[in-house]
């Protein structure tokens, strides 16, 4: 390797992005060439006084609050309109007013979909993942009894590798839902959970924007586990959690 | 919230300034949360250092179109560097090297930033900048020769 080349790739070198072949002949070419080795120490003093300068700054606490509260407000803003009415195909409608009927009648999947999805990026986003934060069955379970008026599933499956981490209350379409919170490594599940207008549903997967979900509606319950974990994973974990 | 301190380091270290900082922190996070539709999974903390990185140049636009200007010097990028100060440098004090990093232009502080507080990967720093690999490496090279330079030009004037 030539000093040209040496000087090219020092800092690829030193942020151990180069490849095995070129790092060997680099530093080979450092231990003939006293120039290019001088100039390696010179970049090695630079990223230890970098190091050692401790010169990451922290965020203050009251901007976490303030923005934790903006981005609450705003999520509680984008939550009330609950539809669009789309005036131009409003007469259109008007005279298919049957089909619409049905429409709503039905359960729209898609829309509760989205929902779903939101909350969970939004409970990763806005810092709420948790209302009680507990690997504790017993603590998490007679939080949630206090203020829905069904059971949702919590366990904790630490010893099958899906830790119970918490939970919290999420609204959907007006009415409270459980949201039950699971780690695996570093990923999160959240377990939605409310009172369905069906009593059941058969077991369903699929993928949106980037997560994995599972839905199924049983005993009157609707279930909702939302990750980014990968798809064979996540229904290990709802066999688990849901029996399914 | 994730990635909160990190991304508030960037944007200090980007605005240079606590309280521009604070707002921009503030805008970006909102941004994020409004336009999460555009993320399409992947890496989460890549995708918000870029909205903290555009909140920051459009706010650097606005307020400090100097901070912007690249200085092409490349009489600076030299083949070595003398010996003796290679060892000062290693006893530079915490303040020293914050106000020589400070000094640097934004495009050498933030590749800084990220790699050595965030240990960003250089795809990662390609894909948050915006840059190619290979000028992520060229930059952090002229970066760091030029923070070199910054730490070692008051000792000498001393002597």
């Amino acid at each position: 390797m030539t000093c040209k080349e040496t000087q090219t790739f020092m800092d690829g070198y030193l942020d151990r992005e180069l490849d095995l072949v070129r790092s060997i002949e680099l530093e080979r070419h450092l231990h003939d060439c006293p120039v290019c080795a001088e100039l390696h120490r010179s970049r090695m003093a630079v990223r230890s006084a970098m190091g050692a300068g401790a010169l990451r700054y922290e965020a203050p606490a009251a901007l976490r609050q303030a923005v934790r509260t903006k981005l609450m407000e705003s999520v509680r803003s984008e939550r009330k309109p609950p539809f669009r009415v789309n005036w131009a195909a409003f007469g259109a409608f008007a005279a298919a007013a049957a089909v619409v009927v049905v429409l709503f009648l039905r359960p729209d999947l898609n829309r509760v979909q989205r929902e779903v999805v939101d909350s969970h990026v939004r409970s990763l986003m806005a810092g709420h993942l948790m209302d009680v934060p507990s690997t504790d069955q017993h603590t998490v379970k007679p939080w949630f009894a206090g203020k829905l008026d069904f059971s949702p599933p919590v366990q904790d499956f630490s010893p099958q590798g899906f830790p119970l981490v918490g939970g919290r209350i999420d609204y959907f379409g007006g009415h409270p839902a459980a949201a039950v919170v699971y780690q695996r490594h570093q990923h999160v599940i959240n377990v939605f959970a409310w009172r369905s207008t069906e009593s059941s549903r058969l077991k369903r997967s699929g993928r949106d924007h980037g997560y994995n979900f599972v839905d199924m509606v049983r005993d009157g319950t609707e279930y909702w586990v939302v990750s980014d974990l990968n798809a064979d994973e996540l229904d290990q974990f709802v066999r688990l959690v849901l029996g399914a | 919230m994730p990635h909160f301190d990190a991304a508030y380091n960037l944007a200090r270290w980007l605005t240079r300034s606590p309280g521009d900082a604070d707002d921009v922190v503030q805008e970006a996070y909102l941004r994020a949360f409004t336009f999460f539709d555009g993320f399409r999974g992947g890496d989460a903390k890549a995708w918000l250092f870029s909205i903290i990185r555009n909140t920051c140049y459009s706010w650097l636009r606005k307020n400090r179109v100097q901070d912007l200007m690249t200085e092409f010097d490349e009489t600076m990028h030299g083949d070595t560097a003398p010996s003796p100060e290679a060892l000062q440098l290693r006893r530079a004090d915490a303040e020293t090297v914050r106000d020589a990093l400070a000094k640097l232009p934004a495009e050498f502080r933030e590749v800084l930033v990220l790699r050595e507080m965030e240990d960003l990967s250089y795809k990662e720093i390609a894909d948050v900048t915006g840059i190619a690999i290979g000028t992520v490496m060229s930059r952090l090279s002229r970066a760091r020769k030029r923070l070199h330079d910054h730490l070692v030009v008051p000792e000498e004037s001393r002597t």
